[in-house]
């Protein structure tokens, strides 16, 4: 990439705002406004309407506005900029629509604006718990000016910056708007030659600029007129003979960027419309209520592998559990701060645990009943609480242990003699697991020895064999299909797709192949719907889909998302894992994918997603291509596209299956 | 001779007392992460206010000053014109609390109901993390999203309820 001949020009460090500042000053602008100060809050013409701030007070002959003003805050939303005050720092953070980071300190009369240093009035100071801040300053720095209309100030907003960009033969142009700016193409403008009047703001720029070092466009002219409630400004390009342009996407909503190049170069923009305001900076929000779904692609669309096969949910058989065990016995004895726990249980059981992000602690005991007394209590002379009460009744009974833990206690779950043991160490741990799970079997239980009474043993006992026991699946034929989002939540959307319709028609897609070549399979949602429930939490959500493989012991757990990005030049194939154990099955996907796909390989990476975390067999979570570029959602419409990465996914487990054996079992199976 | 000498050394001491100050270095290093969401790229900007202690001020948080300046500048992003994974316009850090070696970033407005794809998701908080990161003392980054610690943003990709490190990716 080259760059030449870039020339920013920003009001806040030009001497020209500064004079014309000056001028405004002296000549009329504040002179009410002064006059007015002692006995009423300051009063402006701004957008519009009048603006009057209330918290205000004067310092060396400038308005001090408190950072907590609510009409100061109306006047930034109107600018799109933001204003944060941290009192233990001492610091009032403004930052621009155009996205400029402008920092006051408290007793300091230097700011900084974008990178540039200027000289406020008076040193900001605090006041009744308020950070009191040069207004006029702040409005300048903002592209801002005061201007004087008879007895009002105009609060007058600016083209204030002027960026300009040489690279790989093309110019841009970038024009800084205090605000959104609305514009007029002239008539009669020509490609050489265009013209183009912007109603509301005034500019602060220089009037005449030659462009040095652009092949495409030689000069530009800027003429400020209109009044001072009403200003136009018309920026006039001198473009040289041959050349076209095109609106381009503006990095801040505040701004307009034009491109020149010689004509027969791509232009990536748009035809400048007769009128209009710049393509706001989209933000990935989303509300769900805008959204149209597309209709459902019909099984006619379909050309799959296997669809002689019809995906059902009753290809996986239902776990098989036997009577459930009953929990006999509970004894929770403190140790200082420690806390050591042993569960009796009737026969074997499996159990989850999980650590929040609160410090709440549990274990579920899986076909589970309670035979004791539901409890809520703190054992004495400890710092934690314990619960433990029947979670669900049957078919699915469960047994909930439950500590609420003051900090990040080392938690140590161990299967003991008749049962489980759990100890909790006084020490902290510095990144401590989230989720495990394991298997009390009857031969474990009875060779197991008994648990001894003091705790480091236990721990230390623990860690050996949590060590030497790898997660052994209980249906190491089952694969666990997650479709992403659905429901309540969509997902990413654009060019009108949705993720949560993309990602459920691989799934199902994936489970015809995967049921073809003899596995079993579970998705974690067969429709159009959310897994936990509607408008749930996202942790409600996503641990319902982690629950699912969890409980049902998969072998593998393959998560299937759609990417996004907020422009459109984004595109590819992603694969994601995150425990270690992941690694091998997403690299073995990935290969396959990147094989069978067109779209660009940007490779596999760690990240530390939910469902990839919070799994306890291998897992990896896909994000097929970018929804938010044209050329991907495009595949994405297609099906046989759609069935090409179905295959794609099935290929690669396939490979990672054949490649890592499966581990022994804990009891020996 | 004697008078000499003084007067050779009193000039000395002149010039030694009249020297400036080493200047302190006026900038920090923040980070933003590129569109291939992977490579982070330096970035200085000036800091440009007082972040060493002042005696008469001792009350000054200068830690929490630097960090949510920090914060700030990576929210808004390089100058325009750099491809850059880019927060959501508007999005603003409404507290940012050094504690110990972790600082907690308290994030309101467009983010917070983003649906944003994993890709901008990792790339914005990776140049968060490396950037608070970069500066003494700080070791991880809890991030708040509205005041509250959340699992994952709405979107419901990068873990967010513990604390993030350089480790985390």
């Amino acid at each position: 990439m080259s760059s030449i001949g870039r020339s920013p020009v920003r009001a806040g460090s030009h001497a020209l705002p500064a004079a014309l500042l000056a001028a405004c000053l002296a000549f009329a602008g504040l002179a009410p406004l002064r006059a007015a100060a002692a006995t009423a809050a300051p009063s402006f013409w701004f957008a519009g309407t009048s603006l009057v701030l209330g918290k205000t007070q004067m310092r060396a002959g400038e308005v001090a506005v408190a950072s907590d003003d609510a009409g100061l805050a109306r006047f930034l939303a109107k600018l799109g900029a933001s204003l944060t005050y941290d009192q233990a720092g001492r610091i009032v953070i403004v930052t621009s629509g155009d996205r400029r980071v402008i920092a006051f300190v408290v007793g300091d009369s230097r700011y900084t604006a974008a990178d540039v240093r200027e000289n406020a009035p008076f040193a900001p100071y605090v006041d009744g718990g308020s950070a009191y801040i040069p207004f006029l300053a702040l409005a300048r720095t903002l592209y801002v000016l005061p201007v004087a209309d008879g007895a009002t100030t105009v609060l007058q907003p600016q083209i204030g910056g002027l960026d300009v960009r040489v690279e790989n033969r093309v110019t841009t142009v970038t024009l800084r708007g205090a605000t959104p700016l609305k514009f007029k193409r002239l008539s009669g403008a020509s490609d050489e030659r265009l013209a183009i009047a912007f109603a509301g703001v005034g500019s602060t720029l220089e009037h005449d600029r030659r462009i040095g070092g652009s092949a495409e466009l030689g000069a530009l002219t800027i003429e400020v007129g209109g009044s001072p409630r009403n200003p136009i400004t018309t920026v006039t390009f001198e473009a040289t003979r041959g050349s076209s342009h095109a609106l381009v996407r503006p990095d801040s909503a505040n701004d307009i960027a034009i491109a020149f190049a010689k004509r027969g170069i791509a232009l990536a923009g748009s035809p400048i419309p007769d009128s209009g305001e710049p393509r706001p900076v989209p933000t990935p929000a989303i509300t769900v209520a805008t959204i149209r779904e597309p209709p459902p692609i019909q099984n006619s669309d379909y050309a799959p592998v296997g669809a002689d096969i019809v995906p059902s949910a009753d290809a996986i058989p239902p776990p098989v559990l036997g009577p459930p065990v009953t929990v006999t016995s509970l004894d929770a004895t403190a140790a200082g701060d420690a806390l050591n726990v042993r569960i009796g249980v009737s026969g074997p059981v499996r159990y989850e645990w999980h650590r929040l992000g609160d410090n709440r602690w549990y274990v579920d005991l899986k076909n589970a009943t309670l035979g004791i007394p539901g409890r809520d209590e703190q054992p004495p002379g400890s710092s934690i609480s314990l619960r433990v009460r029947q979670l669900s009744v049957a078919p699915d009974p469960a047994v909930r242990i439950a500590f609420s833990l003051p900090s990040t206690r080392q938690v140590d779950v161990l299967p003991v003699s008749g049962g489980l043991g759990i100890a909790i160490s006084a020490l902290d741990e510095h990144d401590p697991e989230r989720v495990g799970a394991g298997r009390i079997a009857s031969g474990t239980v009875a060779a197991a020895p008994p648990l001894a009474g003091n705790a480091s043993d236990l721990w230390s006992r623990a860690a050996v064999q949590a060590a030497a026991r790898p997660l052994v699946p209980t249906n190491p034929k089952l694969i666990v299909i997650d479709p992403g989002h659905g429901g309540s939540d969509p997902g990413a959307a654009h060019n009108g797709l949705l993720e949560k319709s993309i990602t459920l028609d691989v799934s199902k897609r994936l489970r015809s192949v995967l049921l073809a070549r003899g596995w079993q399979v579970k998705l974690t949602r067969e429709t159009d719907s959310d897994v936990f429930a509607p408008d749930d939490s996202a942790h409600d959500e996503l641990q319902a889909r982690c629950d699912i493989a969890n409980n049902l012991g998969a072998r593998a757990f393959i998560s299937v998302h759609v990417n996004s990005f907020p422009t459109a030049a984004m595109n590819g194939t992603l694969t994601y894992y995150y425990k270690g154990s992941d690694q091998a099955l997403a690299n073995a996907v990935h290969r396959r994918l990147a094989g069978a796909m067109s779209t660009v390989d940007k490779g596999v990476r760690k990240e530390e997603f939910y469902v990839i975390h919070h799994t306890t067999m291998p897992a990896t979570l896909i994000e097929m291509a970018f929804l938010s570029n044209p050329g991907d959602a495009a595949l994405l419409r297609n099906p046989a596209f759609l069935q090409k990465i179905a295959v794609a996914i099935a290929d690669g487990f396939g490979d990672y299956a054949a490649s890592t054996p499966l581990p022994p079992t804990t009891d020996g199976t | 001779m004697l008078l000499a000498i003084l007067l050779a050394a009193a000039y000395v001491a002149y010039l030694y007392l009249l020297k400036p100050a080493a200047p302190v270095a006026d900038t920090i290093t923040v980070y933003y992460c590129k569109t291939d969401g992977e490579t982070l790229v330096p970035w200085k900007v000036t800091m440009g206010v007082p972040r060493q202690p002042d005696p008469a001020a001792s009350a000054v948080d200068y830690r929490s000053r630097v960090a949510i300046y920090a914060t700030a500048q990576v929210l808004a992003g390089p100058p325009s014109g750099t491809e850059a994974i880019r927060f959501p316009s508007g999005t603003v850090a409404r507290s940012v609390v050094v504690s110990g070696a972790n600082a907690t970033v308290d994030l309101v407005g467009p983010i917070t109901s983003a649906q944003e794809g994993s890709f901008a998701e990792s790339g914005e908080f990776k140049a968060l993390v490396w950037s608070l990161t970069a500066l003494p003392g700080i070791k991880t980054v809890a991030i708040e999203i509205n005041g509250a610690r959340v699992p994952t943003l709405p979107g419901g990709h990068l873990e967010l309820d513990r604390p993030l490190a350089r480790s985390s990716w």
